[in-house]
């Protein structure tokens, strides 16, 4: 009896501190998308009093749906092209910064910035450059790399995109790698250096694969970054020139939206979940086998 | 101790439910407040309720009006104030908003909170007719020359009247041509081709073309749709929709397109053309950089930022050499923005109060007086005698009321034909595609349509 008694009791302050936030968690996360995904089985423009059930169609069309899958793939080709030059330059800074030169520590902060500016800004700021600022250093000097505006040709406004991205997320890789850099210990790094290994070699052979770990985080962040790039997408290019860079969220978005095709835009909205989270669960799953100890 | 920790854990619980209940509460009592960002929302009342009370019988009525000219909200709030001067019994709302309008009304309507009064883009008002009052019986749709009509009844109220065409600034076109310009000498596309050459040779560039798909969509295509020799905008949608319309052969698109290559031609950012933005091709004519862009009277107000004294006019946009085909003499002219009045959540008490405010707008001086002057509106209906102040929404009366006016065919259009002809039109302007595809495109496009 009193055993049971406990029991309740313990599970009463459980629920009173977890409560508040499973109560808001499930308000705003699991029912949204629960509800989401109920949804998806309805025709509906938004607006419209009469929903008519359709069953499975919706997802019939979003396999049907052609330039959704181009605008998949080009997410695809954004989250790659991203991923790998963040956390190359990423490391490239982190290793600069933790090296010892000079006024280091102000480096890390302006090399930091950029993430503080939100997404929106940062896009406007980037279409001034493309479309002013470079055209008029490319014109007065005669380089015809920046003479036209790079947002109106569908490559150039693509890679764009990438480098404003790059920009702005480098600086928050490298700051969590600084610590994965950090965290080598100092012991393993000078037997090395008396064994004769040179700095490049103990780069290779100790510090890359003790900051394993951080590199699942960053990798892990830009790619969930990646996928769901939406506000750079929408103030440096709004899906342009010609509808050739529009990403996979801003498409769904569109097709909610814009186009007022709820069901359907719900059930892409769904399907790009489940690629998101198999890319980043697959990930993870094979970074982790990756992991080494001192 | 423990009973202290108790009491103390206890009082967090209690203040933290207290929190959360007190959010919803707010939430549902307060109508339709949301805080998004880009929204401003301010409650106007002059009355004392207690006052009220006192002095009339009838009980106070709160109404709502969605306003999605998001520049206006001032002016609306100063006009709610007058509106009360009147009537100190309606309290009325503005929710001004910027985002996309129907987007803001969905959204109000997904929160049980619809606006009672409801502005939209022209087109999107046949989306919400099961829920909207029906106005065929109002008074003021007597004045409107060619009311709206969904399924044979009147259930907008045009707001404001907009037009389109190519914008001139005077000054330019007077001193490239040494005397006085008539607009109305320009109505084939030799006649503008000889324009375009002589603002040349006077050393300033013609004409700049903005890049943005709303207006290469919904206002230059569309204006395929309404030169259609014989037949109106619907008709030759529904031509489209059921894929009998031979585009590549019709006269109309082939005018207007090459039109467009003779736009091209003399594009003052040809080598670029994708980089002009919207603020870009209008601050190069109000700046005098451009004699000529193509655009509507709303850009007054961007003209205004950079040239708030210079006169600028309208000429229609030719699509042959025959002076007397209808596009060639005429601008495109419509109610681009409506209101409808709610009547799926909203009382008969306060359907009445909208329909109050709405006729105070046509039949008040003050209501006429907010429209007109301080809106800077043309207004759509036959009794207001006030002209607005500007040259372009002048030039917009003066074409409407002589009868040289095109419908504008932006209004009949599903809500993604900006964003997906749009987007085939920047395709032609950067030289991607020729007419022939074009054309497929616009053929694709209204087949797929629903």
């Amino acid at each position: 009896m009193i055993h049971t008694n406990r029991r309740l009791k313990r599970m009463g302050n459980k629920l009173l501190f977890t409560g508040p936030a499973i109560f808001s968690f499930l308000a705003v996360v699991i029912l949204p998308f629960l509800y989401g995904i109920y949804m998806t089985f309805f025709k509906w423009d938004g607006i419209s009093s009469v929903k008519p059930f359709v069953g499975i169609k919706n997802y019939l069309e979003v396999f049907r749906d052609y330039d959704f899958w181009t605008s998949i793939a080009l997410t695809f080709k954004y989250v790659i092209a991203t991923v790998i030059l963040i956390n190359i330059i990423a490391f490239i800074l982190a290793y600069l910064v933790t090296s010892g030169i000079k006024g280091q520590n102000f480096f890390r902060t302006i090399f930091f910035t950029p993430n503080l500016i939100g997404g929106l800004v940062l896009g406007f700021i980037w279409q001034f450059i493309f479309n002013n600022l470079l055209v008029t250093i490319g014109q007065k000097y005669g380089i015809l790399l920046f003479s036209k505006t790079w947002l109106g040709d569908e490559n150039k406004a693509f890679w764009a995109l990438v480098i404003a991205a790059v920009w702005q997320y480098a600086g928050y890789m490298m700051v969590i790698l600084i610590a994965g850099i950090m965290n080598v210990p100092k012991d393993i790094l000078e037997a090395a250096k008396i064994d004769g290994a040179g700095g490049l070699s103990r780069l290779r052979y100790i510090t890359l694969p003790l900051m394993v770990p951080s590199f699942i985080i960053t990798i892990f962040l830009s790619l969930q970054r990646g996928f769901m790039a939406y506000d750079v997408n929408l103030a440096l290019t709004k899906g342009g020139p010609f509808g050739s860079t529009v990403f996979a969220s801003m498409f769904v978005y569109n097709k909610a939206f814009v186009r007022f095709n709820y069901g359907v835009g719900q059930a892409e909205a769904f399907v790009l979940f489940f690629l998101v989270a198999a890319v980043t669960l697959l990930q993870v799953s094979i970074s982790k086998k990756m992991e080494v100890e001192a | 101790m423990k009973k202290i920790k108790t009491i103390i854990s206890m009082g967090l619980v209690f203040a933290m439910v207290a929190s959360l209940s007190a959010c919803g509460s707010k939430a549902s009592e307060s109508k339709s407040s949301d805080s998004q960002t880009n929204d401003t929302q301010t409650e106007t009342t002059q009355t004392d309720q207690s006052q009220v009370d006192k002095t009339e019988s009838t009980e106070p009525v709160e109404i709502s009006i969605l306003n999605s000219k998001n520049d206006l909200n001032q002016q609306f709030l100063d006009a709610v104030t007058e509106f009360n001067k009147t009537y100190p019994n309606i309290k009325v709302d503005v929710i001004s908003t910027d985002q996309s309008p129907v987007e803001k009304a969905t959204a109000l309507y997904a929160a049980g909170t619809p606006a009672t009064l409801c502005m939209l883009d022209a087109g999107d008002i046949s989306k919400f007719k099961d829920k909207a009052a029906d106005l065929s019986s109002e008074k003021w749709v007597s004045e409107v020359p060619q009311p709206d009509m969904v399924d044979g009844k009147v259930i907008a109220f045009p707001f404001a009247v907009e037009g389109y065409g190519l914008i001139y600034n005077k000054a330019v076109v007077d001193k490239a041509l040494g005397t006085t310009f008539d607009p109305s000498t320009i109505n084939t596309t030799t006649a503008l081709e000889d324009l375009l050459t002589k603002i040349q040779n006077a050393g300033v560039s013609p004409l700049i073309i903005g890049s943005m798909d709303w207006s290469l969509g919904n206002h230059f295509l569309a204006l395929t749709y309404a030169n259609q020799p014989d037949s109106d905008v619907s008709t030759f949608i529904s031509t489209l929709k059921a894929g009998t319309a031979d585009l590549v052969n019709n006269s109309a698109y082939n005018g207007l397109m090459n039109m467009f290559d003779m736009m091209m031609k003399y594009n003052k950012a040809k080598d670029d053309p994708m980089a002009v933005t919207y603020e870009q091709s209008i601050a190069a004519v109000a700046t005098e950089e451009a004699a000529i862009t193509f655009n509507g009277n709303w850009s007054m107000m961007e003209i205004q930022k950079s040239n708030p004294d210079g006169e600028f006019g309208f000429i229609p946009v030719p699509i042959s050499d025959n002076a007397s085909d209808k596009g060639n003499t005429a601008i495109a002219v419509g109610a681009t923005k409506q209101i409808f009045i709610d009547s799926s959540a909203s009382t008969e008490e306060q359907q009445e109060a909208a329909k109050t405010f709405l006729n105070w707008v046509v039949y008040d001086a003050a209501g006429q007086d907010f429209l007109v002057n301080k809106c800077n509106i043309v207004p759509g209906f036959k009794n207001i005698t006030f002209e607005p102040a500007n040259s372009l929404a002048k030039a917009i009366v003066e074409y409407n009321n002589s009868g040289k006016a095109i419908a504008f065919a932006g209004n009949y259009v599903p809500a993604d034909h900006w964003n997906v002809l749009g987007a085939s039109m920047q395709k032609y302007l950067v030289g991607k595609i020729d007419k022939t595809e074009l054309a497929a495109e616009v053929e694709d496009y209204w087949k797929n349509v629903e």
